[in-house]
């Protein structure tokens, strides 16, 4: 049985519930939906591109990260938070432990991790390396230096 | 020569700790084997047909004696007496126990070496031109740039779970020794108009089943804009990779798909969001302080009128082993690591040894390693040519036949690879044996031949004047011949002679190729060049007769 989350509401930063819609519901209702400060969950084949000019609009986005191996979470973070400069929060679901730097890194401001990690210090895979080479979204890394 | 500074270091040593961490949980049964195959692979560790192979970098190629010192010792205590050095210029050992993984990779982590991202799906060791900086007419030393990619890439938090793997070429020279365009991204510096340094662009190169040759994406990228393009590439990667199709994973099938003018709009339209980003130019300051520890170690010396020794053996092992070197009194020697029976590349601890000892008598401490897995002693002095190759002679080193049809390229095959479908050092074992008159392979000249097991294509036999590739028909072994590849001075993958040859007659047919090139050859004419005029139709002819 999976044991991924499929969530349809989700608590914010402020601690209230906010309802969630899939990605192409939104796309297909965003008119009526944009004014009811609705969450959306992006799946790793959803196109984020075309929620661009609609980011005002979201409450907050959800990533879907179960894929272990499916990479294109990161590139949406990435451009969600560093190039659109999105303001609400982007929350990381079904993540992995031993993916926690790269999501925070690319841009996840939250995650919450599949249950199969409950138990474990997260800290230790959250502050990930003290050196990186690269520029990231959220600002970690080494990139004046190198 | 470059050696990692502190961070470099630091990041080595945390990389190891956390792999460690990674690998006992798995032993627990704390991390499942899907996941941690991930992320073994992330670390260079394979699982292979007796046990697990290591794969550790050596960044573009260049290796100092101490570096070759310490994998000497993880070969006599972690293997089995030797390594294998592969096309790609790296090193593998090839038995392996997980156990011992961590304390083999801390060790290697103490001086300077890593096993980081030389497999899995990210981007792979940056290669390039084993002469980078040694030769005259070279646009620009291509390792600076390398190390700055190297670094860049490296644990990246957007480009690490890539569709599949991504490998780099860097290319300075004005000869393609890189084999720039059948990598997933090969970069050739470059000069505009203006004298500006930049780079050519190629995507979507790549050998295995369907061998492709990379498209121009770019004529031109400033060099100080390298970082932000090479971002965007990945990114359209990234997001449009195929991911449903395991044989559809690599860059090549996206940019076949979509079409090279179209991937290139995709990545321009990314790269203008990205270009004037002042986080993504390059840190000229800190290439500059690269450049200054890639300065080569030796000064001009003026020793034109030293006595050569006179030596039959030497002086064809000269011939075809040595060449000049852009700083006057030195020469580059190369040392081929083929030897009858084993896998070309194959090199025991005691030759590491020597071969650093070697290098740190007559090379300033400095070995670079190639894609036809041969070792090059990049800075020796005119005068001690001869008393390195008596010290290579004594030790088995110096076998003559560097750029002959002897000195065979050759993945491990079936004798050690899981992937394999036949076998390959037995098969280049022949064709050493069959051609192993000195005087017929100094008529022969320069001619290269590649056996590959399988279609991943490890030692690279499309782009040989001759490769094979090693397939099963009814349970038997079988070759696919290939002839014409070619990267040196244009970009050709080799044509499909026709059907493949049972193992047992592969190595009669490759003798009636060579032979329908010396028929046919003009004086000096290379066997592509021949293959040009003549054409596929006299080869075919006469092995299929």
């Amino acid at each position: 049985m999976s044991e991924t989350i499929e969530l349809k509401s989700i608590l914010n930063n402020d601690k209230e519930s906010v309802n969630l819609v899939c990605y192409s519901e939104w796309i297909e209702n965003y008119k009526k939906l944009s004014v009811q400060g609705i969450g959306v969950i992006v799946e790793p084949s959803d196109d984020v591109f075309l929620l661009k000019d609609q980011l005002s609009f979201i409450e907050l986005i959800v990533l879907d990260f179960n894929n272990f191996d499916d990479g294109r979470g990161y590139s949406q973070a990435y451009l969600l938070s560093k190039r659109w400069r999105y303001k609400g929060e982007i929350i990381g679901i079904n993540a992995h432990l031993d993916q926690l730097q790269f999501m925070l890194r690319s841009g996840v401001t939250r995650y919450i991790l599949l249950d199969q990690y409950k138990g474990v210090n997260e800290e230790d895979y959250t502050n990930g390396f003290s050196i990186c080479y690269q520029a990231a979204a959220n600002n970690s890394g080494l990139s004046q230096k190198y | 020569m470059y050696e990692y500074n502190a961070d470099d270091t630091q990041f080595l040593v945390e990389r190891v700790d956390q792999f460690e961490k990674q690998l006992k949980r798995y032993l627990n049964g704390d991390l499942d084997d899907a996941k941690f195959r991930s992320l073994r692979l992330r670390n260079g560790l394979y699982m292979e047909l007796h046990a697990h192979m290591l794969r550790v970098a050596i960044p573009y190629g260049v290796i100092n004696s101490k570096q070759l010192r310490a994998l000497a010792g993880v070969a006599d205590k972690y293997d089995r007496g030797y390594g294998h050095f592969t096309t790609r210029q790296n090193i593998q050992f090839n038995w392996i126990e997980v156990a011992e993984i961590a304390n083999l990779l801390r060790e290697l982590s103490a001086v300077g070496l890593h096993a980081i991202q030389t497999s899995g799906k990210a981007t792979r060791n940056i290669t390039a031109d084993p002469l980078s900086g040694l030769t005259e007419g070279e646009i620009e030393d291509a390792r600076p740039y390398c190390e700055l990619i190297r670094r860049w890439f490296n644990l990246h938090p957007e480009f690490s779970w890539l569709p599949g793997k991504f490998k780099i070429a860097v290319n300075g020279a004005r000869l393609d020794e890189t084999a720039l365009r059948i990598h997933d991204l090969g970069l050739r510096l470059i000069r505009n108009d203006q004298g500006e340094l930049g780079f050519k662009v190629f995507v979507g190169g790549g050998l295995g089943a369907a061998a492709m040759v990379g498209a121009e994406t770019a004529s031109f990228v400033p060099s100080e804009d390298i970082l932000s393009y090479l971002e965007s590439a990945m990114r359209v990667y990234n997001l449009k990779g195929r991911r449903d199709n395991q044989k559809r994973l690599r860059i090549k099938f996206l940019v076949r798909e979509l079409g090279a003018e179209e991937f290139s709009r995709l990545v321009d339209e990314d790269w203008q969001q990205t270009k004037n980003d002042l986080e993504l130019k390059l840190n000229f300051a800190e290439l500059e302080r690269l450049k200054s520890d890639f300065v080569l170690p030796i000064e001009p010396l003026n020793i034109d009128g030293f006595n050569e020794e006179i030596d039959f053996n030497f002086s064809i092992w000269k011939k075809n082993n040595v060449r000049g070197h852009k700083i006057s009194g030195y020469s580059i020697v190369n040392v081929p690591l083929t030897k009858l029976g084993n896998a070309p590349g194959d090199v025991t601890s005691e030759q590491m040894r020597i071969l650093a000892d070697l290098a740190d008598k007559y090379s300033a401490r400095e070995l670079r390693t190639t894609k036809r897995q041969t070792i090059v002693f990049p800075h020796v002095r005119k005068d001690q040519v001869f008393e390195l190759w008596k010290s290579l002679d004594k030790y088995g080193l110096a076998n003559p036949h560097q750029g002959t049809l002897a000195q065979v390229v050759a993945c491990p095959g079936g004798d050690y690879c899981d992937l394999a479908k036949a076998v390959s050092i037995p098969i280049a074992t022949q064709v050493q044996q069959r051609f192993d008159d000195m005087g017929k392979l100094l008529d022969i000249g320069n001619l290269n031949i590649n056996i590959s097991g399988c279609e991943n294509s490890c030692a690279h036999h499309h782009i040989a004047d001759i490769g094979l590739l090693g397939m099963q028909k009814k349970g038997e072994e079988y070759y696919q011949i290939t002839i014409a590849g070619e990267t040196l001075h244009e970009t050709n993958i080799g044509k499909k002679l026709g059907p493949s040859i049972s193992g047992t007659t592969v190595v009669d047919a490759v003798e009636k190729i060579v032979n329908v090139y010396l028929e046919n050859r003009n004086k000096e004419e290379k066997f592509t060049e021949v293959f040009k005029r003549i054409g596929i139709k006299p080869f075919k002819e006469r092995v299929y007769e």
